[in-house]
């Protein structure tokens, strides 16, 4: 059925929790006017795909009209779609028909900076010191102020602090040098953020995701990342849209560990949603040492979070997998496991999508996604990873893990009808995961596909809400290869069992609280034999999981 | 839809929302001048019988009637508080298509007997189909009775039928309606039913009223909705329920089971959370009288034509069967047309797998909707075949122990379901 007249915010105020989240750029999903770049009406017309794909969320990265130096998150004018893309009218289609769909649509806010090229920004620089405008941005005489900020892109960025001749001081920037950080010491910035909040929020998204929160306030003798005065602003801007939009989310992105980033929930009150960032990196971590102790040792060190709040999960995105998060030494691991190609390393991380990650294997693909999907929190799944895309490291900056969606084998992917010179991107053209081979159409029509067992898997996901709302408590059996885990909520309690070696392994649980229930094979519905007081005998085969619903034996 | 007729009884659903009563009768109407008097004042008994001290209100609901049905409605309630009409006037879409169920836009006249009872603060909403031959005021007291006394929240009839009438609903509606949402409702899709206020409320909260084929399947819909949910669920034996006949072509087989179980998939597809997690049966209380009333009719049943039409089937349909049934069913189908006719039986498992095979192919579409429906007519007409030579000479009683048995082997095969519809790779495996 589709739902008519729908203008955003869920009928469900804990949707998030149970949402199955697809993260897209629109430039790379479909182009439908042939000029090479994806676009709105491009989205459009690929709604049903994602209908059928069972997600329920889109994460839509910016769009806005863009000087496009750091992929759109270079904003030049928060309130309107760049021309590449299509209009507000197109938009507001995709939007209407994404909410007939039961999709909800959340879009980028980014928050701390703008575009060198934003009108605010030139206003700025123009203006007479001291004045309302100059003072939308961060200005200084000196570059030595704030001196315990590191600076983030040190691939690229020397200083946080960069030389602005017209202004005739230094700007802060806490990413590139044409991002200038805004000013939230000011008043009239956070009135003008609030505007735009309202306008899209009028327009009907479902939430935002806040780009780079950590930063927003500056504050001498401190590393200028979570200070209390961030989270004030961030607690007025949810105040403010708690009163006027129900049910509409806040998803925070703070690359920091889970103790700092617990902050961003505060009492429920700041942010919905937080990236879990440091599972990621572990979790590759884990599958490579065939050991659980880094993905346990995380989760542990991981805080209780509000009732209605909720992490955000993936395991690959449109930026790095971001190393930042880790030791040296784990660091050093990761690159020699995963990036042996210095090209694959950008910044900290590693610029691959999962598929290359994996090594191609269809078995550890499934066997990460039946983490992600069974980990507390909600799972983000990155355009294209359904369906097992590879990657181009020889594009620049991350644009290898931006390339367009694989539709078919026809030219171009069938994702532009361009000639392909013409192409934002060149398509993945390899002789593994090259478009020819690779293409949701084949993926549609073979039963035994990615894409299908991805569709599987999310309708798993979505039949069992513990997965999404419930307690996660480890199990530790002496097999370090073998990964277990309860989900608990209520009467609900799904066992997860994983093997992250290449080879089969024999695990013993302890499993002596369910004594007396059967553990049901959820993904083919077996019933296994019932728990006793023993410690209960499983093997599993090579990357093998099982997800177990535990039912009372009389229910 | 006011009247504008002579009664100065009559009122719209705004003007009725300002007195609250105690029953809604809901009378659902299409060209049923013949019987919609009988039935009104059969109601009105049951009133003064068996609700004498309760506020009641009678809403008529009529789906674009050409004959004077509104009209011989207030005439027969004349002398009583108001009769609140809703407009329920069916669509054009709606008449492109004629429903089983026979009135057109059922959907709509439903909602607006149901939010008429809502707003009239309705302890009890009863609905009754006025074409209907055989009401009698006992179906006002066993209906209203468990709502109103007893806190229950839905009374789904039970009504008295030929051992061979309603197959449909014998073979595969009540089964499986059994085995996926653990009620043993025996006759879920009956136009007629009783209703607390708690569960009128939540049916006009579901999202069920306009979607596609509401107008088709929405009794089918409004009893999974109760079922799904933690709501009582009773049944009321009323008899025997013939319905006046129209001088209407009847459908066909085709039509009918396309509607009838289309309907039933449809709904199985929109609550795969709830039916998934229910395990086992629980049957449901039942009040009335099942003996009572019109005496039933007598129905001839030739079995060999119907498992000619089966074997006729296979010839021509088997290649499409093998797009939703595994091949090992295909095999045991053979089986059965290479044997005689005299012993002819499909097993309950192996029809229980086929129900759920087909409600997987109209899933994932492994053909146009409408084909898999029609595809399943002639295995349909060989689980009739089957049953007409097993229950031919037995009593009520015997043939009700059978239909039990049917409905426990389609609760053993629904593991076989839930593992296909979880992981559909293995459809025809």
């Amino acid at each position: 059925m589709k739902r008519q007249g729908h203008t955003g915010g869920a009928a469900d105020a804990l949707w998030y929790k149970r949402a199955v989240i697809y993260e897209l750029p629109v430039k790379s999903f479909f182009d439908a006017n042939a000029d090479g770049i994806g676009d709105f009406p491009g989205l459009l017309e690929k709604l049903d795909y994602l209908e059928g794909l069972g997600v329920t969320c889109l994460w839509l990265l910016p769009f806005f009209p863009s000087p496009l130096r750091d992929d759109g998150y270079d904003i030049a004018d928060y309130c309107n779609i760049h021309p590449a893309y299509g209009t507000l009218d197109d938009f507001k289609r995709v939007l209407d028909a994404a909410h007939e769909r039961r999709l909800q649509v959340v879009i980028e806010l980014v928050l701390n900076h703008t575009s060198d090229q934003h009108p605010w920004f030139r206003r700025a620089r123009a203006a007479a010191r001291g004045s309302v405008e100059r003072d939308f941005y961060v200005w200084s005489d000196t570059d030595d102020r704030y001196r315990d900020a590191r600076v983030i892109f040190l691939d690229s960025e020397r200083s946080n602090w960069t030389w602005d001749s017209v202004a005739g001081a230094y700007y802060w920037h806490r990413f590139f040098h044409h991002q200038p950080d805004l000013n939230y010491d000011n008043p009239a910035v956070l009135q003008e953020i609030l505007a735009v909040i309202d306008f899209w929020l009028e327009l009907g998204v479902d939430g935002f995701r806040l780009d780079a929160v950590p930063y927003l306030v500056e504050r001498d003798g401190t590393n200028c990342e979570n200070l209390p005065d961030t989270h004030a602003v961030l607690k007025t801007i949810r105040r403010h849209i708690d009163e006027r939009w129900p049910h509409r989310m806040l998803l925070a992105e703070a690359n920091q560990f889970p103790a700092d980033v617990r902050a961003y929930f505060a009492a429920g009150d700041e942010c919905h949603m937080a990236y879990h960032f440091p599972l990621m990196p572990r979790i590759f971590m884990g599958l490579h040492l065939e050991d659980r102790h880094p993905i346990v040792e995380i989760m542990e060190q991981t805080p209780p979070i509000p009732d209605v709040c909720q992490w955000a999960l993936f395991l690959r995105n449109h930026d790095e997998l971001t190393l930042e998060m880790v030791t040296d030494e784990e660091r050093d691991y990761m690159h020699l496991a995963y990036s042996v190609d210095p090209q694959a390393r950008i910044n900290l991380g590693i610029r691959r999508r999962l598929a290359p990650l994996m090594g191609n294997n269809r078995r550890r693909i499934e066997l990460l996604n039946s983490l992600l999907f069974s980990f507390p929190g909600t799972p983000i799944v990155y355009y294209g990873d359904e369906i097992g895309m590879g990657d181009n490291i020889y594009l620049g900056d991350r644009n290898g893990v931006r390339t367009p969606m694989q539709w078919t084998n026809d030219r171009n992917a069938r994702f532009s009808r361009t000639d392909p010179a013409r192409l934002y991107s060149p398509v993945i053209m390899d002789p593994i995961y090259g478009y020819q081979g690779i293409n949701v159409e084949a993926q549609e029509r073979d039963g035994s596909s990615l894409l299908q067992w991805m569709k599987n898997l999310i309708g798993l996901r979505k039949l069992f809400p513990v997965l999404g709302v419930g307690t996660l408590r480890f199990l530790e059996p002496e097999n370090q290869k073998v990964l277990a885990y309860l989900r608990e909520h209520e009467h609900d309690a799904i066992l997860c069992v994983a093997n992250l070696s290449h080879n089969v392994q024999p695990v013993e649980l302890d499993l002596a609280p369910f004594a007396g229930f059967v553990p049901i094979e959820v993904l083919g519905y077996t019933e296994f034999p019932i728990i006793g007081e023993r410690p209960y005998f499983l093997t599993l085969g090579p990357y093998g999981f099982y997800w177990f619903e535990l039912q009372r034996r009389d229910a | 839809m006011a009247s504008t007729g002579s009664n100065s009884s009559v009122v719209t659903p705004e003007t009725a929302s300002t007195t609250r009563v105690d029953i809604v009768i809901g009378l659902t109407s299409h060209n049923d001048a013949a019987t919609v008097g009988s039935v009104a004042s059969a109601l009105r008994e049951g009133l003064t019988r068996h609700f004498a001290g309760d506020a009641s209100r009678f809403v008529l609901a009529d789906s674009g009637s050409t004959d004077d049905t509104p009209a011989r409605a207030r005439d027969s309630l004349k002398g009583i508080d108001g009769l609140v009409e809703v407009p329920a006037a069916p669509t054009t879409t709606d008449r492109l298509e004629s429903p089983y169920h026979r009135i057109p836009g059922k959907a709509r006249a439903l909602r607006g007997i149901l939010t008429t009872a809502q707003n009239l603060g309705a302890r009890a909403c009863v609905v009754i189909d006025a074409g209907i031959e055989t009401v009698t005021p006992q179906w006002l007291q066993w209906l209203a009775t468990p709502v109103l006394t007893h806190d229950f929240d839905l009374v789904a009839p039970f009504y008295r039928r030929h051992p061979y009438e309603g197959a449909l609903t014998k073979g595969i509606v009540y089964p499986m309606f059994r085995a996926l949402y653990g009620v043993r409702l025996r006759q879920p899709a009956a136009g007629e039913f009783a209703c607390s206020s708690r569960l009128l409320d939540r049916l006009l909260e579901e999202d069920l009223w306009d979607r596609d084929g509401a107008q088709i399947g929405i009794d089918l819909w409004l009893a999974s909705s109760a079922v799904s949910r933690d709501f009582r669920i009773g049944e009321a034996a009323l008899g025997v329920r013939n319905q006046h006949a129209h001088g209407d072509e009847p459908l066909d087989l085709g039509t009918t089971l396309t509607q009838v179980v289309g309907s039933l998939f449809a709904d199985v597809e929109k609550r795969v959370e709830q039916w998934q997690r229910v395990r086992g049966s629980v049957p449901v209380q039942q009040f009335g009288e099942l003996s009572m009333g019109t005496p039933l009719q007598s129905v001839s049943i030739d079995h060999e034509k119907l498992i000619e039409s089966f074997r006729l089937g296979y010839r021509e349909l088997r290649d499409i069967w093998t797009w939703v049934l595994p091949p090992r069913t295909i095999l045991d189908l053979r089986r059965l047309i290479d044997g005689p006719a005299a012993g002819f039986r499909l097993d309950d498992g192996l029809w229980a797998r086929i129900i759920y095979d087909f409600a997987l192919g109209y899933r994932l579409r492994a053909l146009p909707r409408e084909h898999v429906l029609r595809s399943l007519v002639p295995l349909y007409l060989a689980w009739f075949a089957s049953f007409v030579l097993e229950v031919r000479d037995r009593g009520d009683n015997e043939v009700e122990r059978r239909l039990d048995q049917l409905g426990a082997a389609f609760e053993t095969q629904k593991p076989y379901l839930i593992s296909k519809w979880r992981w559909p790779e293995r459809l025809r495996t």
